[in-house]
């Protein structure tokens, strides 16, 4: 049978926006980046010139390339927690029937739809000298003196890290609520029956049952942490002295500060190698439990 | 029981006041007088009186209705730009056999898996070959393909009974037609999804902006506020007046359509 309007190019005029979109800022840039990283190019002086692996064996005697390798891991494992654990316990808080738990619910959520720009000059306020944090920290014995947070090297990237981790939790909250939902209440009941209490029903029920969930989560925790640039950008610009120069913000700023648009490309290469390994990795290691590709 | 239950609204108060928070310390920076203190210990949270000179001020010392106006076209241009390219993409991937489909779907899909950093610079480079570079065009086209968007419409499409696309292609309706008189109306929620999304992603983008964008006077909002804040001298309290400016707007739509916006959250797990 013939379908009146549809002839054989019919499903591809469809898909011909979103194909050529994808040729021109997909394809087309991914094509370049791996064939920029084995060229030299400043955008002010063309052509550019082709330099073989000079870019990656440059990479290696970077100090600053392994700082900021170092500083993207620690962002990755600091935000673990933060991202993957705490998320948890907020989902099962709020997947209570209590009057009035939407409002709860939106609340966390705030930060998430809120811009990293806003989210960042907020806690600097809260960051300050004379801010609301140092003064509990004090206050509670925790600390001696206030502490100039961001301006610190010890203590900038937490910091940072905290920042990322509070502005993102409400997002890993529904990914587990979701997760939550689709576990029958019964479960629990018969649980209760049985005598379990509030922890064992969390480790023998809702963390097992939530694995696949969990899986996205680390895998999107992991993705969003290498990539971290705007909330350093905003707070700290990669300082003080290198303290929260992650490889998202060192490539930014060889790129665009430097105009070294090759060794740029050349490291965006390597956090792309970096990022598909993590991916695989927790995807073997949770055997493909995952809900989403 | 009784008692159990405050216990657990203390709790989710408390930690609702963690999210919240910096957000009212910001408020109360933005509003609070020229003599009243920003920081102090023990903080010193209600404006006496509050002042909306700062909000002038940070409306001015800036051309923040530029900006505002700027954050305005590019939602207005990307979001239902965006949301038909995905709707086009999906209908075929939803309802239509052809040659080369997997490819497709592999190509929408490959583009979750090319990290933000490393597309910037060849995609800068590429749409300064376009001639695109500080032009609103260089902002919003490469925004317009999102995979988010397109799996969520196939999902949702998919979901259209085969029946009712058969009988409307036998009563001779043009493919066109049925997208438009079928498809979309039977999702309009998921429509409404990506929209809200868009509008929020789009008017919080920063990265991408910042790097195209050379003329201040292109600038959104976001990289408007962290213009401001980078100008030495300006006064702490109207930077906080600007920036909780500029987050109203996306405040009060996630407000209004936050069943929206947790929907599409469990729609994009499942999904």
């Amino acid at each position: 049978m013939r379908i009146p309007g549809q002839r054989w190019y019919t499903p591809y005029l469809f898909a011909a926006p979103a194909l050529v979109l994808f040729g021109v800022f997909f394809a087309w840039p991914a094509v370049t980046a791996i064939q920029l990283s084995f060229f030299k190019y400043d955008m002010i002086s063309p052509p550019p010139v082709f330099v073989g692996v000079d870019n990656f064996v440059r990479m290696l005697g970077d100090g600053r390339f392994w700082t900021a390798l170092l500083n993207s891991v620690l962002f990755l494992v600091g935000m673990f927690p933060l991202l993957v654990v705490v998320p948890l316990l907020l989902a099962v808080l709020v997947n209570q029937k209590l009057p009035g738990i939407k409002t709860f619910r939106m609340l966390y959520y705030l930060p998430v739809v809120t811009s990293m720009v806003a989210v960042g000059i907020a806690w600097e306020y809260v960051f300050h000298q004379q801010g609301v944090l140092n003064w509990m920290l004090t206050g509670a014995g925790l600390l001696d003196e206030p502490i100039q947070y961001l301006l610190d090297p010890a203590w900038a990237l937490p910091a940072v890290i905290l920042v990322e981790g509070w502005k993102n939790m409400g997002f890993y909250m529904m990914i587990y609520l979701a997760g939550l939902q689709t576990i029958p209440a019964s479960i629990y009941e018969a649980a209760r029956v049985d005598g379990a209490n509030a922890w064992h029903r969390l480790r023998s029920i809702t963390v097992p049952l939530l694995l696949p969930y969990i899986a996205v989560a680390i895998t999107v925790e992991m993705l969003d942490a290498m990539q971290a640039f705007t909330s350093i950008y905003v707070m700290t610009k990669g300082g003080p002295q290198d303290a929260t120069l992650t490889l998202g913000y060192y490539i930014w700023s060889a790129a665009f500060e430097r105009y070294e648009m090759g060794y740029a490309s050349a490291m965006g290469l390597v956090l792309w190698v970096l990022m598909i390994g993590l991916a695989i990795l927790n995807y073997r290691i949770t055997r493909g439990r995952t809900v989403i590709a | 029981m009784i008692l159990r239950r405050a216990g657990m609204y203390i709790l989710l108060t408390a930690i609702a006041l963690a999210f919240v928070g910096p957000f009212l310390i910001l408020l109360s920076a933005g509003l609070k007088p020229a003599d009243q203190a920003v920081y102090s210990f023990p903080p010193d949270i209600i404006p006496r009186p509050p002042v909306l000179n700062w909000v002038i001020e940070a409306w001015t010392s800036i051309p923040y209705p530029t900006y505002l106006l700027n954050s305005v076209i590019y939602v207005g241009l990307t979001v239902p730009a965006y949301v038909i390219v995905s709707a086009l993409c999906a209908y075929p991937l939803a309802q239509m056999h052809f040659r080369g489909r997997n490819i497709v779907f592999f190509a929408i899909l490959s583009t979750m898996f090319l990290p933000g950093e490393l597309m910037l610079i060849p995609r800068f480079l590429v749409v300064t070959q376009l001639g695109m570079a500080d032009t609103f065009a260089g902002v919003i086209l490469p925004g317009l393909l999102s995979a988010f968007g397109i799996f969520l419409l196939r999902q949702t499409f998919a979901g259209v009974p085969r029946d009712v696309v058969d009988a409307a292609r036998t009563d001779g309706c043009h493919e066109l037609r049925i997208f438009w008189h079928v498809m979309l109306p039977a999702a309009r929620p998921t429509l409404a999804i990506l929209s809200i999304f868009g509008f929020i992603s789009v008017w919080n983008s920063f990265i991408w902006p910042l790097v195209v964008l050379k003329d201040s006077a292109k600038y959104p909002l976001a990289l408007g506020i962290s213009y401001l804040a980078g100008i030495t001298g300006t006064d702490v309290r109207t930077l906080a007046a600007g920036t909780i400016m500029s987050i109203i707007p996306v405040v009060i739509v996630f407000m209004l359509m936050q069943r929206h916006v947790l929907e599409g959250m469990r729609g994009a797990v499942k999904g």
